[in-house]
């Protein structure tokens, strides 16, 4: 387990801000004087208190399975790749939001792309390939996605038509238990 | 050149094959002859190898040639790039520097942010342009079509008119003879030339 390198933290930050507003408070300092910090461990990012990053150094790193909240991974070819995981803190912050209906929610969560149909609402003014939270209409946060289209183009689209292309969604918790932790 | 001789047998080449025979006595070696052949051959040799073999100043001075460096030759810095990865930099330490203080974490965030605010707000701009452009075209696509329509609509009425008017114009016939006549009743259509049909003679 190390600190992530500059150009990690880059690619980190820059694919958490296509998401997410306001990425400073993820780093401010708390208020019993402790912070979170980004973690790298078997190239999974995790976001972990300063504490407990500190505690799990006595932990080798092939009997550390995880820690904290894990953000991602970042590939061989140093992209970074955000998981299901890092959904709460996405949420919190979403920049962009989409609503689905009840009828739209089940083949969102089995993996499906958000068509028209099964928009509720969405935010104004929301640009076409943007990161974008999913949630139900009893706002709870259910994955996220990039838009296909703008909120403008959308209107005019027909039912079937995609709305969100859909990146991570909760039933992944079940389909990809296997390997969202460790492999 | 001495005479090639063709010799099939090198034992009675020297001799008639009986033992006590002139020839047999006085065998010619094939030493002598060979030397005599060669004699010529190694005077040649001896002759060219003089000639051909280079001198030692020669020599010397292709060892001496004169080798210049990359600056003397003025070629361009671009010849001499290295990879990123084999380049190794003499004087900084080995291995990777970690991000794990706020305030360096706190400046690539900013950074990071307002490179993707910045992104953001030319896609929206961009998004806001393409939608006035799309606008103005509805605008127009529609203007025209109400044009076209209005246009034949007036075609229409013309039409329409111009068939009341010839209506008005049969009115004014007196009996309506002529119109009858135009339209051509059976009962007063004038008699013109009456069709026959006749068959060719035989």
């Amino acid at each position: 387990m190390r600190p992530l390198t500059e150009p990690e933290t880059k690619v980190v930050f820059d694919k958490l801000a296509n998401y997410a507003t306001d990425l400073k408070t993820l780093i401010t300092p708390l208020e019993d004087g402790d912070r979170y910090v980004f973690r790298l461990n078997h190239s999974r990012v995790y976001y972990v208190r300063l504490s407990i990053a500190n505690m799990a150094t006595s932990i080798t790193r092939d009997a550390l399975l995880s820690l904290g909240t894990c953000l991602g991974k970042l590939t061989k070819t140093g992209k970074f790749r955000l998981h299901i995981t890092a959904l709460p803190i996405l949420a919190e912050h979403a920049r962009h939001k989409v609503w689905v209906k009840e009828n739209g929610a089940q083949p969102f969560l089995y993996g499906s792309n958000v068509v028209k149909a099964h928009v509720g609402r969405w935010s104004e003014d929301c640009p076409e390939h943007s990161g974008c939270v999913v949630y139900s209409m009893a706002d709870v946060p259910l994955g996220f996605g990039v838009t296909a289209r703008s909120t403008a183009e959308a209107r005019r689209l027909d039912p079937t038509g995609i709305v969100v292309f859909r990146q991570a969604d909760c039933g992944e918790y079940l389909r990809d238990e296997d390997t969202l932790f460790a492999g | 050149m001495a005479p090639t001789r063709t010799v099939k047998n090198k034992h009675a080449a020297n001799g008639s094959g009986i033992r006590n025979s002139k020839s047999a006595k006085n065998p010619q070696t094939d030493s002598v002859i060979k030397a005599k052949k060669n004699q010529p051959n190694k005077s040649h040799i001896a002759a060219t190898g003089l000639k051909g073999r280079p001198k030692i100043s020669e020599i010397l001075k292709k060892r001496k040639q004169r080798v210049y460096s990359a600056k003397e030759l003025g070629i361009p810095e671009l010849n001499k790039i290295t990879p990123v990865g084999v380049e190794k930099p003499k004087g900084k330490k080995k291995g990777k520097t970690f991000v794990d203080d706020r305030e360096s974490m706190t400046t690539i965030l900013a950074l990071v942010t307002a490179e993707k605010e910045g992104q953001i707000e030319s896609k929206m701009i961009k998004a806001r342009q393409m939608e006035e452009i799309r606008e103005a075209r509805r605008v127009e696509a529609e203007a025209k079509d109400q044009e076209r329509k209005a246009k034949f609509d007036e075609t229409k009425d013309q039409v329409r008119k111009k068939r009341k008017r010839e209506k008005g114009v049969r009115d004014d016939d007196v009996n309506g003879f002529k119109s009858a006549m135009e339209e051509g009743t059976r009962a007063m259509k004038p008699k013109g030339k009456k069709k026959k049909v006749s068959f060719a003679a035989e």
